[in-house]
């Protein structure tokens, strides 16, 4: 009798060590990569350090003076402008892209490949490809687009009006395919039936797509939302390749001035309090989104 | 039975996930490196060294620069220097981080202008012993190569190279425009006579296809700042307290020049160094004010150049002089130091120098080698006397120099040729700015 009493209680525990020690190794990385930085760089943000000398505690002074600091504003108001075009343009466009895609025709898997191939490049060498592409004297697309009538003098990149278009550009073109992607699986688990039914009843396309494909993608919009929300606040690689901030930090985000002040001005605790006020941004945005998506959730 | 399988099993997978445990924890320990590195102690003149030499001479110099460490390495057998070649900007960002840990590099050289910054965070030691020590003979070094690396009263550095900017002109592009090709311009009034016929909008859709002069406004050696020295102003005053960026002289010369250059399109605007390199290379430039180190690759492109001194503006003709410096982080012992000394001594002593000027064609660091250098013209034209004498390093000495240069002064000069405000009032708010940094 207590055997059976017991045995249960045992093997319980035991598939929970079990469970604790296979979940360990990515708990380790997660833990050492990522929360104990977070942790680090909190505490850094109360210190002034420069990675020579030891840290000198400074309290709150570097969140005092962020939020004075015109740089910082200029960073954040750039961040959200990237934020507020890149995001919806380029969850529209994965939307649109996937449901043209969802059909068939001759050479699809090529035209879908081709789509998502910029996810899986390095954002750096693809920045780099497109700075060369971009360039006044030499670049294709320079010269194609004077070609048009659009002549930049000093080159698009150099331009103050040009600058922060181009880097959005490259930023939702490299995502766009997962998004697509992502979608698209989505797509395919609408049943046929209802999109029938929806025909059988009158609709034609627009409210088809309206009515019974949109609503019934919600679980991956908000998915799609979100994880985009994250990256565009976090734009960094494009920018710092193809402008590096400029023209005089006019594509200059919070995470390039997070770099700049921490590598350039050798700035560590600022730069700290930088990337901490930004994260709390994040996980601020994001929650909003959630709960705007919560009660739009397609429930199996 | 059951049972007895499963607690085999999940004895197993225990077994398996604590496995895989251990080697994740070992994986992510041998990621962390111990910081902090032994310093100072006594110095061992039996042991022998090796020294990594960190630098950025990726371009055709690079060569040379390994030619006299060759030789060095030859000449002795205790001292080796290996050289860790890597572009200026990698280097400036990766030497912080790797003097933090422990496999910095022995000796880094780094442009003297650059020093002041890492200096007041405390990478680098004084090296003012080796100036005392007579055998290194220092006193034949030429005095601003020897001054730029001054900080607070005490020199942190050796010179490695002064490199002096003339201003190449495009003789072919001179005789298409109608100019004579041996009378390039002395002065400025006479270059903005000139720019009408050098730059050229043939297909007339307002962006020419050559220009007049490639001025760099961003990650250059400074291009605009000695037009300021030129008018009689500045950017900081001789002492290092004082802006001067909002002075009679400097908006003179800033109104001059962003008028030219937006007005008579003299030059593009929004290049970057290599970008002005790049143009002039092509030919899409008549002029370009920049040092010895691209001489070779103009010849190498064919261009029939010209050299001749920067032209004069209403006050003086300074020229810009950029020096760069060798110097020996805080964490290195004195045996090491020492060791560094010798090769030091070596790369200033007559041999060195010859070597260096010959293959690099840049000026030697010392004026008494400049009569045994017959393998290469450029040297004595860069180091020729009215030139080095009469040239300045840009900010030396001041800890803010790096920050004024690049967030407070090109991006001032950048909305200046991008027509975003006027320059008297862009430059004396950025004096204000730089007067806040340098009260810092």
């Amino acid at each position: 009798m207590t055997t059976l009493q017991g045995a249960p209680r045992r093997r319980v525990s035991r598939k929970a060590v079990t469970a604790w020690l296979f979940l360990a190794p990515s708990l380790l990385v997660l833990v050492a990569f990522t929360l104990y930085p977070m942790i680090q760089a909190g505490y850094l943000s109360l210190t002034d350090y420069n990675l020579i000398r030891a840290a000198e505690w400074v309290g709150l002074d570097n969140y005092v003076e962020l939020f004075a600091d015109p740089a910082f504003w200029n960073a954040f108001w750039n961040t959200v402008l990237y934020a507020a075009v890149v995001t919806p343009v380029t969850v529209v466009l994965a939307l649109m892209l996937a449901v043209f895609l969802d059909r068939q025709f001759v050479g699809r898997a090529f035209v879908r490949t081709s789509i998502f191939l910029p996810f899986i490049v390095s954002l750096g060498i693809i920045a780099i490809a497109w700075t060369f592409l971009l360039d006044p004297n030499i670049g294709l697309l320079s010269y194609w687009l004077s070609q048009a009538g659009f002549v930049a003098e000093q080159g698009i990149l150099s331009d103050p009006r040009w600058a922060m278009p181009a880097v959005m550009f490259v930023g939702v073109w490299k995502n766009v395919g997962f998004y697509m992607v992502i979608y698209l699986a989505g797509l395919q688990s609408i049943p046929e039936e209802l999109r029938e039914a929806a025909r059988l009843d009158g609709a034609n396309a627009w409210q088809r797509f309206r009515n019974v494909t949109l609503p019934l993608l919600s679980n991956q919009t908000m998915l799609v939302s979100v994880m985009a929300l994250i990256a565009t606040l976090q734009a960094f690689d494009q920018i710092y390749v193809m402008t590096h901030g400029g023209p005089f930090f006019r594509t200059e985000t919070l995470v390039m001035l997070i770099y700049r002040q921490g590598f350039q001005e050798l700035r560590f605790g600022y730069g700290a309090a930088i990337s901490w006020v930004l994260l709390i941004f994040v996980l601020l945005f994001s929650m909003i989104q959630y709960l705007f998506f919560q009660r739009r959730q397609v429930k199996y | 039975m059951k049972r007895h399988h499963s607690v085999r099993r999940s004895r197993r997978s225990v077994f398996i996930a604590g496995a895989a445990v251990t080697a994740t924890l070992a994986l992510v320990l041998s990621g962390c490196t111990g910081g902090g590195a032994p310093s100072g102690g006594a110095n061992d003149p039996d042991a022998k060294v090796t020294l990594d030499f960190w630098n950025g001479f990726t371009g055709p110099d690079g060569p040379a620069l390994q030619k006299v460490v060759d030789d060095f390495n030859a000449s002795q057998d205790r001292v080796t220097v290996k050289t860790n070649i890597m572009p200026w900007d990698t280097l400036y960002q990766k030497v912080l981080t790797a003097a933090a840990g422990n496999s910095g590099p022995d000796i880094v050289a780094m442009s003297a202008s650059r020093l002041p910054q890492y200096i007041d965070e405390g990478l680098y030691q004084p090296l003012d012993d080796y100036y005392e020590n007579a055998d290194f003979e220092s006193e034949a070094l030429a005095t601003a190569a020897v001054d730029a690396s001054m900080y607070d009263g005490q020199n942190y550095g050796v010179p490695v190279n002064i490199a002096t900017m003339l201003m190449y002109y495009n003789k072919d592009l001179f005789t298409a425009a109608g100019l004579d090709p041996e009378k390039p311009p002395t002065t400025w009034d006479e270059f903005a006579d000139m720019v009408p016929k050098l730059t050229v909008d043939e297909n007339g859709d307002g962006k020419p296809e050559q220009y007049a002069i490639a001025l760099a406004d961003h990650e250059t050696v400074p291009m605009y700042q000695p037009f300021l020295w030129n008018a009689g102003g500045g950017i900081v005053s001789a002492d290092g307290k004082t802006s001067e960026l909002g002075s009679e002289g400097s908006l003179e010369a800033l109104n001059f020049w962003v008028d030219l250059v937006r007005e008579q399109k003299a030059s593009p605007v929004g290049l970057a160094g290599a970008d002005a390199d790049k143009l002039f290379t092509t030919g899409k430039a008549a002029i370009e004010i920049v040092g010895p180190w691209m001489t070779s690759g103009f010849n190498d492109a064919g261009l029939n150049f010209g050299l001749a001194p920067a032209f004069a503006g209403p006050t003086d003709q300074i020229t810009l002089a950029d020096v760069v410096s060798m110097s020996i982080p805080a964490s290195a012992d004195e045996t090491t130091k020492q060791a560094a000394y010798e090769f030091f001594a070596y790369w200033n002593s007559t041999d060195g120098q010859k070597t260096w000027a010959e293959g690099s064609g840049f000026p030697p660091t010392r004026s008494d080698v400049s009569s045994d250098i017959t393998g290469n013209p450029y040297p004595a034209m860069f180091g020729a006397p009215d030139v080095i004498d009469n040239s300045q390093v840009l900010l030396a000495g001041i800890a803010a120099g790096g920050t004024i240069t690049t967030t407070i002064f090109e991006p001032a000069l950048q909305k200046a040729l991008n027509g975003e405000g006027t320059v008297d009032e862009l430059f004396t708010e950025a004096s204000k700015q730089v007067q806040a940094e340098l009260d810092k």
